[in-house]
């Protein structure tokens, strides 16, 4: 219980400092004005829920080669954690593109991205629920979530191309395009606070799980 | 090589097994139209706007009718396990995968081929002048639909409700086919039908991508 | 300030959603250690 306080509030210091980052350091945008700032939220929300996924990859794949189920718990939280972080990204877009563009939704390449995203993990997460046999269960899943993130690069080049033969408002900016040097800073501030909170909710998850397995076993004793 | 004659002997299988009752051709067929003719409720099918939604509404078409028939392809060998007699049957567990693959990317051609000069009928699209490339998009589109779905049939399997779990799996990771199946018809049944080269390799990439994960990691999906 | 009630819902809705999250895996975890401290004292008792 202790590290988990500790490891609480050194990330929430971290997020303060993004925080402060994003606000006072980073100088304010041209044309967008305050509305901007909600890009440091949104955009490494996004890069923090594919580290999320990659990891997942490697629990999946850590899975299918070992049978360990530690490599099954990794994969279920951090594949959780990245459905939360693909939810920031999915909520924070509209919220963005209302104010500037008057729509809630634009089909942009990043955001039907994370929305492809979104659905491919949440289907992850509902295969585990529906297989009841816990072996099994690790095992299609893994196998699935090994298809799912090689799917990943083919569903951003098969959008991205899609995009440029059918154009849209790009409503969100191209990554990195036009960012000054003080608002990258700032970006990467907030990412790297981000990836703290991710490590962390992962971690917190992943004992959750290994909690799960110890009562089981206990369970089974007292029966 | 056993694994191409285990795979030869397993797709004749599947294929006298469909041919006999033809049920899984008749009624994906039957679907497709179904959905064809109910798309015309919805979007007026006259010809400018069919030509642009037109094959959009193929490919979404193919790709429900698609994730119906896939289910029976591991399921039906649960009711008698059958599967353990086939896993003991071949030497590599793979032969199965490229058999069952092979039928249902067949089975998906045929109903595909039987189903597109209606769908020229009903919008209005030209599609005989374009033929050839055509099938070669059928052809690496279904591929890929039958390898994802191959695939997460035998994922599925095992679990609840796994009549709607296949469709809500599959259809997902197939966006890139949609897309690019999607991309290259209209492509070609556009007022000056281009090639789209790029979207067929495209495909071609998405196939081997999958194709190459089903071997390495189909045989642990058939273990007890 | 032009849009910064916008600014606030989508900074607060993104903490809400972390925080939301941070605390159901933590009540989760009280409710198993709970349960297995209990099924520990069972079994000693036993």
């Amino acid at each position: 219980m202790k590290r988990s306080v500790f490891g609480g509030l050194a990330v929430l210091a971290l997020l303060a400092v993004a925080g402060g980052a994003a606000f006072f350091y980073a100088p304010a945008e041209r044309t967008m004005g305050l509305i901007q700032r909600i890009f440091y939220l949104h955009a490494p929300s996004g890069m923090t829920a594919l580290v999320a996924f990659l990891i997942c990859f490697i629990g999946n794949l850590g899975y299918v080669f070992s049978r360990k189920e530690h490599w099954d718990w990794l994969g279920v939280s951090s594949a959780e954690v990245g459905l939360v972080f693909c939810s920031v990204v999915l909520v924070t877009g509209p919220i963005w593109a209302h104010p500037v563009w008057g729509v809630w939704w634009a089909w942009d390449a990043r955001l039907t991205l994370t929305a492809v995203l979104w659905l491919l993990y949440v289907s992850y997460l509902l295969l585990r629920t529906l297989t009841e046999e816990p072996g099994r269960r690790a095992l299609a899943s893994a196998v699935y979530g090994i298809f799912a993130f090689l799917d990943v690069p083919l569903v951003y080049m098969s959008i991205r191309w899609w995009r440029t033969q059918h154009p849209q408002p790009v409503v969100f900016g191209g990554r990195g395009s036009g960012l000054e040097p003080r608002m990258r800073l700032a970006m990467f501030v907030f990412w790297a606070a981000l990836l703290a909170l991710m490590t962390f909710l992962i971690w917190l998850r992943y004992r959750l799980e290994a909690l799960r397995a110890s009562a089981a076993a206990v369970r089974r004793e007292a029966e | 090589m056993s694994l191409l004659s285990d795979t030869l002997v397993l797709l004749g299988k599947e294929l006298r097994t469909e041919f006999r009752s033809r049920e899984l051709l008749t009624t994906t067929i039957v679907f497709v139209l179904i959905v064809l003719v109910l798309f015309s409720f919805v979007f007026d099918p006259t010809s400018a706007e069919s030509r642009r939604f037109g094959p959009g509404l193929l490919w979404l078409a193919f790709l429900f009718a698609a994730s119906l028939m896939l289910q029976p392809c591991f399921l039906r060998e649960q009711a008698n396990d059958t599967l353990s007699a086939l896993r003991l049957a071949v030497r590599d567990p793979f032969a199965i995968f490229l058999a069952k693959l092979c039928a249902n990317t067949f089975f998906l051609l045929l109903a595909e081929l039987l189903l597109t000069p209606i769908f020229a009928v009903l919008y209005g699209v030209p599609v005989l002048r374009v033929f050839p490339s055509l099938l070669l998009v059928f052809l690496l589109g279904s591929l890929g639909v039958s390898t994802a779905g191959t695939a997460l049939s035998a994922i599925s399997a095992h679990a609840r409700m796994r009549e709607l779990l296949l469709p809500l799996l599959l259809l997902p990771i197939l966006t890139p086919v949609l897309i690019a199946s999607t991309e290259a018809t209209a492509g070609l049944l556009a007022s000056e039908p281009a090639t789209r080269w790029e979207w067929l390799g495209f495909l071609g990439a998405f196939d081997v991508v999958f194709l190459a994960a089903l071997w390495l990691f189909g045989e642990y999906l058939l273990e007890e | 300030m032009k849009n910064l009630s916008s600014v606030f819902a989508a900074y607060l809705l993104g903490w809400a959603i972390f925080f939301g999250y941070c605390v159901s895996v933590g009540v989760r975890l009280r409710s198993l250690g709970d349960e297995i401290e209990r099924l520990k004292k069972q079994l000693k008792s036993k």
